[in-house]
Order: structure tokens, then C-alpha cells, then sequence
């Protein structure tokens, strides 16, 4: 008992590190599926794309020659680029795979998902690189671990977890309380109705594609400084991973996501500190069973009618 | 010209008597399918890939690493993921269930064999014996997985089967060593059930019967596997044709194409849902059995989560729904990869952009009678994608058709009514 109180709260904000990527990836399934309807499994390697995107900045920038640049700003730029290039793909991803699709049994835009997936992860593997990635990450933030009373985390960990947090407040306040957000709103709520009231539902679909895309391509890059390295892989079980969180938080649900991720991410860390590492992801799993089993819409969904 | 005033002048030879040739492209994907399936069309084609290995012993061979047996390598893995094809067929294409986790069935009978057939836990079963621990296993999965999981709808049925595949690829690579739960440990240390990322190796090769003749008693050379997976190919593929046509398989075609429907017939959803379900598991688990005795061994990479998007499109490149699609999509699955050896990132890039592409042009797949095209439903989505031009060529089915011809629409293509023009 004495263990696990002293090491509940560090476990505790391990858990909110990886929970914070988990929510920023899962916004990006929500937010689709709340629009669309649609699985993106093609979202996670949006993710490592974003990552790679952000060591490529990396590498140039402190090995191609700009010698001198404050890291602050090429962390800056990475994230801006990622995130930037993130967001095309998304785009680019929704206009070619997924549009025409767009009326078709669901099954349909399901495998398109799938293959965009594995075209992402062979094309990387092949024409980037196989293997993983590193970034020279000591070089562009401090090392210095933050200690207070009995917790201690990396400076990165703390750049993780805020910078996260301030994404999902600015992405819950543009859903919530812009114009914009209400038409996408309605968008999810009936996206035939949606267009009567003179929404433009391709431009909203655009835009929740470059947003969801956008956050991945930031979590690429949180992912990558945070732990040093990037490979073509890991946007499978992270991606699916996060795809759990937002299933357990409510798919479709934009808040719901959010706090998935965190649960997730610091139920996985208590069950790896406390339970058992070697059987962390299969406890993630076995927890979106049962939430699919009691509560199938998650923890903050409603119950949806059937549109079958 | 010399026709007499008011003869209809659209009416020619061609189209009031065609051709069997030009009838059977009139016919589209149904009548293709009928044509594929008729048995003086699959008794040869059996008999001819029975003769398949002493064909290619005359080939040359490039691939030195596995000597003269590279071709023969090549017909076993093609028989093996033809059944496994036509599994997943069962299951998606007959009874329209997206189970992602479907290859974990797979690995369920590969290691079901491995463990009652190796030194693993000192088990050597007979070949009958291994054959009913490898379906009891299947079955026993089949029951905890489906019976939760299929009362769950369209894509939470995705996601926990999809949940099942990665719980059992966890399993297996992590129950080499006992379970360690809060600081408790199950089992002895040398406890090893699946062998982890190394998986199990020295797995028995099938050993016939006494009763069999002349080569009971012996481990079978490779040859013989093939034709024992040529066999059960066979087998699979007579007891989907007859499955398709009876009240069951009618069943799974109402609750595929609607399931409202076919609940207000009185259809029991939930136990058609799962006898598919539950049969696709017992194939997909003796094709496994086969795997893991014809590769003497039970490798967790073989049965890696992403082996089901081959499955998948091997399946989809056949035609969902299709007999015959699923076995060419199989072949044409696994025999180019093995021809691409050197390029093994170029391969998935390929395969990839087949899928996508596929997916976008022909949804339906070579042979497909499932109706997976985009529904006009609303305006502005999609021109590419109006009605078949040839929807006159329906005319041409009857005469290749059955009496089940209505079940399906002939081209895969809308069945709805036509949709509201544009707002």
C-alpha cells in the first residue's frame, strides 16, 4: 500500500503525457466520424507522417547548414510545418480516397481507410526511411528533468502535456463558440439538413479533415521531441491506441475524446505500474471491450438510433 | 435500306439471338458467377490444378533458397488462402459482419495445432484427434467473441472484433513467460504456452491414418499438402455453393442487403449471425492447422493484424459475395508478392493503391454481387457513379441466371429507388 501511494502520482502524470497524445490523435477520429461517420484508420499514420514531417525540419535545420537559429524557433517551425503538412494530407486524403465514397455502404470508405493506411506506411518505409528515425532532440529543448515533491518529469513532458491541453481548449472553444463550429455541429447532427440552412458541408468535411489532421501532425511532432525518435510504424498502435480512447470517451463526441485520452492514457500507466507491463495494451483493449460491452456509445456519447 | 416501312428498326440479329459468348458478357457479375460455378466448370478446373505440381516441376527455378519446391510453395500457399479467402467471404460477403479481427482465427487454429502437435507441452495428438482440438478451439473463440459482439451494430462490431485481433496478437507474443499481475506471478517460470515473438517451432507434420493407403504412417512431402489444401479448397467451395442456395444462405443475403427487413420476415438475426460467424472461424482454423503443419512451425508474424488487410483484399479483388472471385483474388494475392520478392515496400505500396483504387472504380470487386456503390442521395456527389449503361443487358440474365436471379441485382449497382433530383 505504502508503494503504491508513493508511486501513484508519478504514474499518475506519466499517464497524463501519454494521454495527452492519445486525446490530440483521437480528436482527429471523432471529429471525423462525428461528421462523416466514417472510420479513419488511416489517421494514425497522418500522425507519423506529421512526425517525420517535424524530423525532417529538425535534421535540416541543425544539420543542413543554418547554423545559429535559437531552438525555440526551429521547434516552432517544426511543429508549424507538421502541422501544416499534416493537414494537406488529411485534405489531400479526403479528396481522393474518401469523397468518392462519400454515399457508399459503409464498408467501402472502411477498406479505403485501411489501404490509405498501409500506402502511407510503405511509402514512408520505402522512399523515407526504414528505420527509425532520431531527432536530436536534446539539442532543442532542455534535458533538465522538472522536479516537484515526489513528481518529476522531463521539461518535454511539460511542454507535452500543455501544449496538448491548449489545443483542446482552442479546438473545444472553435467548435463551441464560432460560427463555424455550429455549421459543423449541424453538419454531424444531419448533414442533409445541414445543407438547406445554406451550409457548405464539403467546405465544413475540408476543414474537419484539415483540423483533425492538423492536431495528429502536432502530436507527431510532441511524440518525436518527447522521445527522440520517429518510425514508420508507429502511428499503427499508437493510432489504434488513440482510435480506443475516443471510442471509449464516445466516438463522435469531441469532449468525450479529450477525457478518453487522458483516462486512457493514465489507466494504461496505473495497469503498467501496478499491474503488469507486459499485459498494458492487452488491459487497453480488454478496456474498450467492456466499454463496448456496457456502454457501446462511451463514457459521453448518447445513444444514436440505428440509420441502417 | 430495304427494310419494310414501320419494321422496328432497332431489332438485329445480334440482339433477338446473341451469341452464348455475347449473352454471357450481357450476363455481368452474376451471370459470370453462375457460369464459374456450374460443375462442369469447377470439376475440371480441380482436376487440372490437382496436376498443377507435375506441371511446374518442369519450370525453371530462380529462387535457389527454397530449390525445386519454390512453385510448389507457391500452389500450397495459394490453396491455403483461397479456403481463408473464402472464409472471410463467408462472413463479410454472405453475411455482411466486418470482422477486422478475422485473421486472429487464423492463428487460433495455427496454434491450437502447434500445442497439441510439438514438443511445446509434449503433446503429439493423432491427426483426428489434432483435427477436433483445432475446431473445438475455433468454435470455443468463435462462441466468446460472437456471442457479445454480434449484438452490437455495423462499425462497434468492427471495432471489438478488431479489439479481439489485438488482444490475441498480445496474447500470443506475451504468454511465453508466466503472467505477472500486481505482483503475482501464475505459474511456474518455465511456464511457456506460446512462445512468444520466437513462436513455436518443430510443429508435427500431418501423419495420415493407418487406413490410408500406401503413404500412411510417413511425413508428407510437400506435394502432398498441396493437394490435401486443393482438397479442403474443394471442400470449402462445394459447401459454400450449397450453403448460398439454402434457407440459411438466403437468410444471410436478406440480412446483409437489410437487415430491418429481414428482421420484420421473421428472421432470427443474431443466430444466423453467428452460425457465419462461427463457420468462417472453424475454415479460417483448419486453414491455419494446414499453415502451421506445412511450415512445421507457429510464427505470431503470420498472423500479425495486418495479414487480415490481404485477406481483405484478396476478397474484395474477387468481388465480395463470390465464389470464384475469392479464389482468383487469393491466387493473384499470393502469387505476385512472391514474384516481388526483392521489393518488399514497393509490394505494399502496390498492393495499397490496388485496394484504394479498387475501391474508388469498382467497388464490387471482379465478380462481386454485393451492392457496395455509392447511393445518389444527395446532390453533387458523385456523376461518375450513374446508372450502368448496359442496364439493358439484365434481359441476358434469365437465360444464364437461376430462379434466384431477384435475390441480387444483376450489376451490384443501385437497387434503390431512383433518388430525388438535386436540391
Amino acid at each position: 500500500m505504502d508503494y503504491f501511494l508513493h508511486n501513484f502520482p508519478q504514474q499518475f502524470l506519466n499517464g497524463l503525457e501519454t494521454g495527452s497524445l492519445y486525446a490530440l490523435i483521437a480528436l482527429g477520429y471523432t471529429l471525423v466520424y462525428g461528421i462523416l461517420e466514417m472510420l479513419n484508420f488511416a489517421h494514425g499514420d497522418v500522425f507519423m507522417v506529421g512526425g517525420f514531417l517535424g524530423a525532417g525540419v529538425a535534421l535540416l535545420l541543425i544539420h543542413g547548414g543554418v547554423a545559429g537559429l535559437p531552438p525555440v524557433l526551429i521547434v516552432l517551425l517544426m511543429m508549424l510545418i507538421a502541422m501544416g503538412g499534416a493537414g494537406l494530407l488529411g485534405i489531400g486524403i479526403e479528396r481522393f480516397a474518401y469523397r468518392p465514397l462519400r454515399n457508399a455502404n459503409r464498408l467501402a470508405p472502411l477498406i479505403t481507410a485501411v489501404g490509405v493506411s498501409l500506402f502511407l506506411e510503405s511509402v514512408v518505409a520505402w522512399r523515407v526511411s526504414p528505420a527509425p528515425v532520431a531527432i536530436p532532440s536534446d539539442a532543442l529543448v532542455p534535458a533538465r528533468v522538472v522536479t516537484v515533491g515526489v513528481l518529476s518529469t522531463p521539461v518535454m513532458g511539460l511542454i507535452l502535456v500543455l501544449v496538448s491541453i491548449g489545443l483542446m481548449v482552442a479546438l473545444d472553444r472553435f467548435i463551441f463558440a464560432t460560427q463555424f463550429g455550429s455549421a459543423m455541429r449541424a453538419t454531424a447532427q444531419d448533414r442533409e439538413a445541414a445543407t438547406f440552412m445554406g451550409i457548405d458541408v464539403d467546405r465544413v468535411i475540408v476543414v474537419t479533415f484539415l483540423i483533425g489532421s492538423a492536431l495528429a501532425g502536432m502530436a507527431g511532432v510532441l511524440f518525436g521531441l518527447r522521445f527522440a525518435t520517429v518510425n514508420f510504424f508507429m502511428g499503427y498502435l499508437l493510432g489504434i491506441k488513440a482510435f480506443t480512447a475516443a471510442v471509449i470517451g464516445g466516438i463522435g463526441n469531441i469532449r468525450g475524446a479529450m477525457f478518453g485520452g487522458l483516462l486512457l492514457g493514465v489507466i494504461e500507466s496505473l495497469a503498467g505500474g501496478f499491474i503488469s507491463t507486459t499485459f498494458q495494451n492487452t488491459i487497453a483493449f480488454l478496456l474498450l471491450v467492456v466499454v463496448l460491452m456496457v456502454r457501446p456509445q462511451g463514457l459521453f456519447g448518447q445513444p444514436v438510433q440505428d440509420r441502417a | 435500306m430495304s427494310l419494310p416501312a414501320g419494321a422496328p428498326a432497332t431489332s438485329t440479329g445480334l440482339e433477338e439471338h446473341p451469341s452464348w459468348l455475347r449473352r454471357l458478357w450481357l450476363a455481368g457479375p452474376y451471370g459470370w458467377n453462375q457460369a464459374l460455378t456450374k460443375p462442369y466448370v469447377l470439376i475440371p478446373f480441380f482436376l487440372l490444378a490437382a496436376t498443377a505440381p507435375f506441371i511446374t516441376q518442369y519450370f525453371v527455378d530462380t529462387y535457389s533458397w527454397t530449390g525445386g519446391e519454390f512453385w510448389v510453395r507457391i500452389l500450397v500457399t495459394c490453396a491455403m488462402y483461397a479456403s481463408l479467402a473464402l472464409a472471410l467471404n463467408l462472413v463479410v460477403g454472405y453475411a455482411g459482419l466486418l470482422n477486422l479481427g478475422f485473421i486472429a482465427f487464423f492463428g487460433i487454429g495455427s496454434y491450437a495445432y502447434a500445442l497439441v502437435a510439438s514438443d511445446q507441452l509434449n503433446q503429439h495428438f493423432p491427426l483426428g484427434w489434432a483435427l477436433l482440438a483445432v475446431v473445438g478451439t475455433s468454435i470455443a473463440f468463435a462462441l466468446i467473441v460472437g456471442v457479445p459482439a454480434l449484438r452490437l451494430r455495423g462499425d462497434y462490431l468492427a471495432i471489438l472484433t478488431l479489439a479481439f485481433g489485438l488482444i490475441m496478437q498480445e496474447l500470443t507474443l506475451d504468454l511465453d513467460r508466466p503472467p505477472v499481475l500486481a505482483g503475482h506471478q501464475f505459474g511456474p517460470d518455465s511456464l511457456n504456452i506460446t512462445g512468444g515473438t520466437e513462436g513455436i517451432h518443430l510443429v508435427d507434420p500431418f501423419r495420415l491414418p493407418a487406413w490410408f493407403p500406401l503413404i500412411h504412417g510417413t511425413a508428407l512431402q510437400s506435394r502432398s499438402y498441396y493437394w490435401i489444401a486443393l482438397g479442403f479448397l474443394a471442400l470449402t467451395v462445394f459447401v459454400m455453393l450449397r450453403w448460398r442456395n439454402t434457407r440459411t444462405g438466403r437468410a444471410w443475403i436478406a440480412i446483409r442487403e437489410d437487415e430491418l427487413a429481414a428482421r420484420a420476415m421473421g428472421i432470427n438475426i443474431f443466430k444466423y449471425r453467428l452460425l457465419a460467424f462461427t463457420g468462417s472461424a472453424i475454415i479460417a482454423g483448419i486453414v491455419g492447422m494446414m499453415n502451421a503443419a506445412y511450415l512445421h512451425n507457429a510464427f505470431p508474424g503470420n498472423y500479425d493484424i495486418q495479414q487480415t488487410v490481404f485477406v481483405y483484399i484478396m476478397v474484395i479483388l474477387g468481388g465480395l459475395g463470390s465464389i470464384p472471385g475469392a479464389v482468383i483474388g487469393a491466387t493473384f494475392v499470393t502469387v505476385v508478392p512472391f514474384l516481388l520478392q526483392q521489393a518488399v515496400f514497393a509490394k505494399f505500396v502496390i498492393f495499397s493503391l490496388i485496394l484504394i483504387l479498387l475501391m474508388i472504380f469498382r467497388p464490387e470487386g471482379l465478380l462481386g454481387t454485393v451492392s457496395i456503390r455509392p447511393r445518389k442521395t444527395l446532390g453533387g456527389t458523385l456523376e461518375l457513379f450513374t446508372a450502368e449503361p448496359e442496364a439493358a443487358g439484365d434481359a441476358g440474365v434469365p437465360s444464364l441466371g437461376e430462379s434466384a436471379a431477384e435475390l441480387e441485382s444483376t450489376t451490384g449497382a443501385i437497387v434503390d429507388p431512383p433518388a430525388p433530383s438535386t436540391p
